[in-house]
């Protein structure tokens, strides 16, 4: 894992915070010297000016006193000694300028602000100058008043070199601050990139046996890194135990499906062995009752041989329960051989046959166009014929009945159905309608085993496909069925060809 | 911009120079400043400013036998001699106050008289020209004033004299130790000379 403290954005910031605290820090404290400073100067200025013109006006009072402004002057030019002082000068009560100092050559003469009532001396600053009035006083008389003028040069002097230092001192400082940063990234900003960079990896790779590498120290990263490295942990055991506890559970599963397929197959093979040994016997009844009837029927009275047509009935009944037993049996066990299947054509065959064997019945047979699909023909035999005969059987009622055998494109793929007007059921009761030894007539009404429908449903689901039905009571019923995922295109080939 | 600046400093300068030629004639301290002052005005405004500069001696410090006793509270300006203030010394004086005292003008005929003053103006007169006079009068602690020609010779301690169109003073301060009298510095300062020295350890 490659850490790039320098370039990272966290160590960035920090450097930066670090940079900007310090400047501004700075910044405002030396504002504050410079404000500061600046106004101790004037302060100062002001203070030494005011010295310097009370020695000088109390040095001119005989001057004035006796009217002899060259000495007045000779005290001015003391002030010579003081080279920000750009002039000075004595005015008289009346106004007149009694003695006057030019520094250097030439200056100009400013006008002197007035020194206000009840003070003795006045301070003025304008532009870079600052000029001092006092008032001369002697013997408790104002004889008139001495101005001083300075430059505040030296002021903007002291500004620009303090500025000077200043930005010195910030560059220094600046630069003292990167260095400590770039120690302090060490400690604050690796942990956490190191940190970043861990759960990026995590989150990206899922693979949470990843670890921070960074050393955990006392403070709060620390725990933070400890904390994320402990959570992974967790994590990861937490991930075992789920996949163990999922390949336990699958493993359970193949072994309970293992034991179901073993149980169910001996429970066929159970139901067979049971349905084909009970033709045996039934075989001898019936034979032995078919015996009886021929051979001793006419020494038997009426009620003797209807009782013996009685036990041949039920015996036949009890041999087609049988064979629907191991039909049931067997399309759920045989191997299928698919090819093509003609449906119409099976139709066509299933519903001849049903009218040979009841030619009094008057039923109309609709057939639709309908392709050929791919499927067991046995078995389609079968669950067609279900199909088929439970129509005629409840339509048995009707004089007149009609039944049809259609299909239609849905988007699913191709949809047959066999509708009859016959009795209908209660859509309610729909979903028994495919279960074994279900019926939802009694076998008064009409007879039948309550076993045809649920091996309609194993031949259609073993072909991939699905069966349900849709009526109303005494209106009729229609049974749909689709016969596993078939492609459009196929369908029409099958048609054309 | 250069051609502006000399411009101005030129005029300023020249302000400055009328200001001085205005200045020449002020009146120190008491005296309104008058362009119209005549000498004697100037002068009688000095005698009452001399009185600021000078220390006499404190009356029971003095030694001298001859010297009469000063008023506590007055100050007294005298004048003896030939009088060429008239009105305008007491004009000058009144109301004036010198170290708490109360200043009048006074005209003395004789050099006794005179003892008792703390500045004397001497005019044309006898005592004037006594060198005697003016040595007694020194004793006695009078600050001695004159505008004869001559008059630091004969033992007076300050001279009017007229340097150019005004009036200065001249101080000897060799008289000026003699009468115990302390001249301040800044007197000094203006005079337009001094002669002999000054008094060393002498009271302030």
């Amino acid at each position: 894992m490659m850490l790039n403290v320098a370039r990272s954005s966290i160590s960035r910031r920090l450097t930066l915070m670090n940079l900007l605290v310090s400047a501004s820090a700075l910044l405002l404290a030396s504002i504050g010297f410079l404000a500061y400073d600046q106004y101790t100067y004037r302060e100062s200025l002001v203070r030494n000016l005011s010295a310097q013109a009370q020695i000088v006006g109390s040095n001119s009072v005989s001057a004035i006193t006796f009217n002899d402004p060259q000495a007045a002057e000779n005290t001015l030019s003391a002030l010579r000694s003081f080279p920000n002082v750009l002039s000075a000068g004595i005015v008289l009560q009346g106004g007149h300028l009694f003695a006057y100092f030019p520094h250097q050559s030439a200056e100009n003469i400013v006008a002197v602000p007035n020194v206000p009532e009840g003070s003795s001396e006045v301070s003025v600053f304008r532009g870079d100058e600052v000029v001092l009035v006092r008032d001369i006083v002697f013997q408790g008389k104002v004889l008139g008043t001495v101005f001083i003028r300075s430059s505040l040069s030296e002021l903007s002097h002291r500004l620009s070199r303090y500025v000077l230092i200043a930005a010195v001192v910030l560059l220094i400082s600046l630069i003292a601050a990167l260095l400590i940063s770039s120690l302090y990234r060490r400690s604050v900003a690796r942990p956490i990139i190191s940190l970043a960079e861990t759960a990026k990896a995590v989150s990206e790779q899922k693979d949470y046996s990843l670890r921070s590498d960074a050393v955990p120290d006392g403070t709060e990263i620390g725990l933070l890194i400890s904390s994320f490295n402990e959570m992974l942990q967790q994590i990861q055991s937490r991930d075992e135990a789920l996949r163990d506890a999922q390949a336990d559970l699958e493993h359970r599963v193949q072994e309970r499906t293992q034991q179901l397929l073993v149980a169910n197959r001996e429970l066929e093979a159970f139901s067979y062995s049971v349905s084909h040994d009970l033709r045996g016997p039934l075989e001898t009844i019936n034979g032995f009752v078919h015996l009886l009837l021929s051979k001793y029927g006419p020494n038997l009275d009426e009620d003797g041989r209807e009782y013996l047509r009685q036990v041949r009935g039920a015996s036949r009944r009890m041999a087609e329960l049988i064979d629907d037993l191991l039909n049931l049996s067997r399309v759920t066990t045989t191997a299928m051989h698919k090819q093509r299947v003609d449906m119409a054509a099976l139709a066509r065959q299933i519903v001849q046959d049903l009218r040979r064997r009841e030619p009094s019945r008057q039923v109309e047979f609709v057939l639709g166009e309908c392709p050929s699909t791919e499927g067991d023909p046995r078995l389609m035999q079968i669950a067609l014929e279900n199909l088929l005969r439970n129509a005629w059987k409840y339509t048995s009622a009707h004089s007149r009945a009609k039944i049809e055998f259609s299909c239609e494109n849905r988007a699913t793929g191709i949809v047959y159905f066999v509708r009859d007007d016959g009795a209908g059921f209660d859509a309610s009761q729909a979903d028994r309608l495919f279960k074994p030894f279900q019926r939802l007539h009694s076998s008064s009404e009409f007879p039948g085993t309550g076993i045809g429908l649920a091996t309609v449903q194993r031949i259609i689901q073993r072909h991939g496909g699905d069966v349900w039905a849709e009526s109303k009571l005494d209106e009729g019923a229609t049974f749909f069925f689709t016969v596993g995922q078939q492609p459009q295109t196929s369908q029409i080939v099958a048609k054309t060809g | 911009m250069i051609r502006g600046n000399q411009c101005r400093l030129r005029l300023a300068t020249a302000a400055a120079l009328f200001f001085l030629t205005l200045a020449v004639p002020v009146l120190g301290g008491a005296a309104p400043a008058q362009s119209s002052a005549t000498e004697y005005q100037i002068e009688a405004a000095y005698l009452l400013n001399f009185g600021k500069f000078v220390t006499w001696p404190a009356a029971s410090a003095s030694s001298s036998a001859a010297a009469a006793p000063k008023s506590p509270d007055t100050f007294s300006i005298c004048v003896l001699g030939e009088d060429p203030f008239g009105s305008v010394l007491d004009a000058t004086v009144r109301g004036e106050k010198i170290n708490g005292k109360s200043v009048t003008a006074r005209r003395v005929r004789r050099v006794q008289e005179a003892a008792g003053c703390d500045v004397l103006f001497m005019g044309e007169s006898g005592e004037s020209r006594n060198h005697k006079a003016i040595s007694a009068l020194n004793k006695a602690g009078v600050l001695t004033v004159s505008d004869l020609a001559g008059f630091l010779d004969r033992g007076g301690i300050i001279q009017f004299v007229l340097s150019g169109n005004k009036v200065r003073f001249e101080v000897n301060l060799d008289a000026a130790n003699e009468a115990q009298l302390t001249l301040s510095s800044e007197l000094l300062k203006v005079a337009l000379s001094v002669r002999g020295k000054r008094a060393e350890g002498g009271p302030k």
